[in-house]
């Protein structure tokens, strides 16, 4: 329990120190916010009326407590480029592009490499050892974005299987088939390259756990193959993978702003390029303490899974 | 401390509106674009193109401009003519380059804002296939004697999509709005006063004779909306063909058919919807265009262009009106740019048809100042050309004089861009001329060049329909919009000319003396217009995109594939 306790406080301090962090580098930022809000023919007490409107003035501390205090309730201020909508609309249409993006992408690519890794390290040399660790050293060396390019060329332009761009993308449960077909090819493709993560994580992994003597002694009373491969193998040999799927979550959300680019996907990447560019750094800040929250939140999780999937974590943190 | 304050907030507004106006000119995506607010833009239908939009679907057939040596159109060829009458029904989906944020017609407009007005809105006035004003959701707009009053009398009976009455208050208060607002108000500086005279009409008083004044209203300030959504942001209630079901920053917007349009009994507009989606990337662009995805997209590369033209399933509009310069701005108030010499010296040094050839593919047309040679309004002039001894021999007088010549080019981070600024660097240092980049803040631009905060600036802009839209720019009235400040008798004079007569020839001599001055003084290093740049392709079933549409008199309207005036009303495609 106090293992818990101690990650969640940590937790918190990065969460504190990345959003005060970005709050000062905004801040540094050249311009005036509450300038441009208030016109060319604006008396100063009405720059500082609309200074205060927005939360601009006091000291930089002040106002990023006042903006924490905000952000807590998900008040994270109007997008100033895009006036007529706060940043949580922005966000709010965003993020479940991404969440969508990563989640589909993380289910592909364990559904290719696990069963991948399986038949690799139960034949180690084999056809399809070679043809799957060939085919991932492949995968690894092509970026996303070339990646993305080629995929979209063959199933898109050629074949026309899938479409190129994401576009009125309906919910999951208003037109699932719709949706996942929209979202296959981007999702692929920001899978394809966990994969070869992944297969070769998992394989040197399984192969390393075929040699203990519980398995051996568990093909000396005769279990099936299947079943001492996907119950007494995969299990002890998924703690580097499950770090890797973990760290892997958070990174994904680099890959999936390149994804977002590519495939047209109004997502959180798209959102904060955007903004980025435009200035628009109350929602800069608004992107920046999500994906924070998210990024933490998912070592917290995988540090949880440690000690599920392997005791001695567990009875070692008593 | 206040005036620098001051300065600055007010270059901080006008630069917001400059950079969103890349409104007539561009969606590529280059865009320091600071396009005038009002510009449109048009394509000119080819004289050397056989199979243009056929005579079926466009009654009144026009003449094509003078525009020999632009190529506009292709494809099309293998249709049969009698089958190519417009059919109702239908949607598109349009890839935009730039992403929109915002309607506030009282506000910078992004370009892909715009692009998405053009389907919502119907402007005051339109242009005609020969670039020349006419009323559009105006009756008439008729000016007195000397051009200092103008009144529009709007057409009885027009609804905004929310079925306000667009009246004479109604234009009022949008133009006051306009008029009023600091970010975009100097578009229309020269007018005095505004006022309701009766229920349909307005009266618009100026401080100067402008009888170019209407063309503004085929842009920005000409655009109606409804009283009540005067500096909404979030949507435009105007008087369009189409209406705004949706808008999602970032991915891009939705319209559907306005069922109340006031040309419904022409049978416009065409489709049942249009679904604009922002495209940023070239290649997304063309691979979505290439599956179907996008019935057709605005801003494809050069090279794309280059291979749509050999392919005869896809059509390419190339406009020429309304095409932005590329240029330098030299800041003739600081040195070494005060001296003549050094700014000819420039000018002789760079191999314009070089950096066409090489980074355009051979599409776009050097240039000598900011008309387009195929603008009725260009006159040649005696900006130096290529000349590389000529430029030495200014070197080293000056060298000799004064000292070594060295400067900053202030440029956005924009790849493609610094890539032509440093062959043209290296252009500059064969003849001992040092240049250095200094990279500048994406979108500052604008901001950089009012603030006078540069010596060389890589810049794109201009390319308004009529040269009256390019004033402030070069005028000395024009303070801190006048980007070189450059103070010339000849080109106020010239410029006056053109803004304050009615009559052509006088005008045209006002524009030439105009680029004259322009070629003597060189504030500016051009290099080319970017004809091919701003482009459209859509596939051959989508029609009304590159060609004449209508106006209200059934005479042929400007077809304006990369202006805001794009005529959304006259696009069908085939069923």
């Amino acid at each position: 329990m106090l293992i818990f306790v101690q990650r969640l406080g940590r937790l918190i301090f990065v969460f504190f120190v990345v959003t005060f962090v970005t709050f000062f580098l905004l801040d540094q930022a050249p311009g005036d916010p509450a300038e441009r809000f208030a016109g060319l023919n604006a008396t100063p007490e009405v720059i500082e009326g609309i200074r205060a409107e927005l939360g601009l003035n006091g000291s930089l501390l002040e106002r990023y407590l006042r903006w924490l205090g905000n952000a807590v309730r998900f008040d994270f201020g109007d997008s100033i480029v895009t006036r007529g909508f706060s940043s949580w609309d922005l966000i709010r249409e965003s993020l479940p592009k991404t969440l969508e993006l990563m989640v589909l992408a993380e289910i592909m690519a364990i559904g290719i490499a696990v069963p991948l890794a399986l038949a690799s390290a139960r034949r180690p040399g084999s056809f399809i050892d070679k043809a799957s660790s060939s085919t991932a050293f492949g995968l690894l060396a092509l970026p996303a974005f070339v990646l993305g390019i080629y995929m979209s060329f063959i199933f898109g332009v050629k074949l026309g299987w899938f479409p190129t761009i994401v576009d009125n993308l309906p919910g999951l449960n208003d037109d699932p088939l719709d949706n996942l077909r929209q979202m296959f090819l981007p999702s692929l493709t920001l899978a394809l390259n966990l994969v070869a993560v992944y297969l070769r994580l998992l394989r040197s992994d399984l192969i390393e756990t075929l040699q203990e003597d519980y398995v051996m002694l568990a093909q000396a009373r005769g279990l099936s193959e299947r079943r001492i491969m996907w119950r007494h193998v995969l299990r002890p040999s998924s703690l580097n993978f499950t770090t890797a799927v973990g760290l892997n979550i958070a990174g994904l959300i680099g890959g999936a702003f390149i994804i977002e680019v590519l495939f047209a996907i109004n997502g959180m990447g798209r959102l904060v390029i955007q903004s980025v560019i435009l200035e628009d750094f109350n929602v800069v800040a608004a992107v920046v303490a999500i994906l924070t929250v998210a990024y933490v939140m998912m070592n917290f999780l995988v540090d949880v899974l440690y000690s599920i999937l392997d005791p001695r974590i567990r009875h070692a943190t008593r | 401390m206040l005036v620098s304050t001051r300065r600055r907030t007010l270059a901080i507004l006008v630069s917001g509106a400059l950079i969103a106006a890349a409104c007539s000119g561009s969606d590529s995506a280059d865009a320091p674009t600071t396009t005038d607010i009002p510009a449109t833009a048009t394509d000119a239908k080819p004289a050397d193109t056989p199979d243009g939009e056929p005579a079926a679907t466009e009654p009144d057939e026009p003449a094509p401009l003078e525009d020999g040596d632009q190529l506009t159109s292709e494809g099309e060829g293998n249709v049969d003519l009698a089958s190519l009458k417009p059919v109702a029904g239908g949607e598109i989906t349009f890839g935009l380059t730039n992403d929109g944020t915002g309607f506030d017609t009282t506000g910078a407009v992004a370009p892909g804002s715009i692009r998405v007005i053009t389907a919502l809105n119907d402007s005051l006035a339109g242009l005609d296939i020969n670039a020349d004003w006419q009323p559009n959701l105006a009756e008439s707009i008729i000016g007195n004697d000397d051009s200092t009053s103008w009144i529009i009398t709007m057409r009885p009976g027009l609804l905004f999509h929310d079925g306000e009455p667009v009246d004479g208050e109604a234009v009022r208060a949008n133009l006051q709005a306009f008029r009023d607002s600091p970010i975009v108000g100097f578009a229309l500086g020269a007018v005095d006063s505004i006022s309701a005279i009766n229920e349909l009409s307005v009266q618009i008083d100026m401080n100067v004779p402008w009888a170019a004044f209407p063309h503004v209203l085929v842009g920005q300030p000409g655009w109606m909306v409804s009283p009540a959504t005067i500096g909404t942001n979030e949507t435009f209630t105007g008087t369009g063909p189409f209406m705004l079901e949706s808008w999602t920053p970032g991915d891009g917007a939705r319209v559907v058919r306005n069922p109340n349009y006031w040309r419904a009994d022409e049978g416009l507009p065409y489709l049942d919807a249009i679904n604009f989606k922002f495209l940023v990337d070239a290649t997304v662009k063309r691979q979505a265009f290439e599956a179907g995805d996008v019935q057709g997209y605005i801003g494809p590369e050069s090279e794309d262009i280059v291979d749509f033209l050999a392919d005869d399933a896809t059509d390419v509009w190339i406009g020429t009106a309304g095409a932005n310069e590329y240029l330098w701005l030299l800041n003739t108030t600081a040195a070494p740019f005060d001296d003549l010499r050094v700014r000819q010296a420039m000018a002789h040094a760079i191999d314009k048809q070089f950096i066409i050839d090489t980074f355009r593919d051979g599409l776009t047309v050097p240039a000598n100042g900011p008309l387009n040679p195929s603008d009725r309004w260009y006159t040649e002039n005696n900006y130096p050309q290529f000349d590389p001894a000529a430029a030495q021999a200014l070197v080293d007088e000056y060298e000799a004089e004064v000292g070594p010549i060295e400067f900053e080019l202030s440029i956005e981070p924009n790849a493609s861009v610094i890539e032509v600024a440093e062959v043209m660097m290296s252009f500059l240092a064969d003849v001992g001329i040092d240049g250095t980049i200094k990279e500048i803040g994406q979108g500052q631009s604008a901001l950089t060049a009012i603030l006078d905060d540069f010596q060389a600036f890589s810049w794109f802009q201009f390319g308004s329909p009529d040269p009256d839209g390019d004033y402030v720019f070069f005028h000395s009235s024009g303070g801190f919009l006048n980007w070189s400040n450059l103070v010339s008798a000849d080109i106020d004079a010239g410029l006056d000319a053109g803004r304050q007569n009615v009559d052509e020839a006088t005008r045209k001599a006002g524009y030439a003396q105009f680029l004259q001055a322009l070629g003597d003084e060189v504030p500016m290093i051009w290099v080319d217009h970017l004809n091919g740049v701003e482009a459209a392709v859509t596939l051959p079933e989508l029609h009304g995109i590159g060609t004449p549409g209508t106006l209200p008199d059934g005479s042929a309207s400007l077809p304006m594939t990369n202006g805001s005036f794009f005529a959304w009303s006259g696009v069908w495609i085939e069923q």
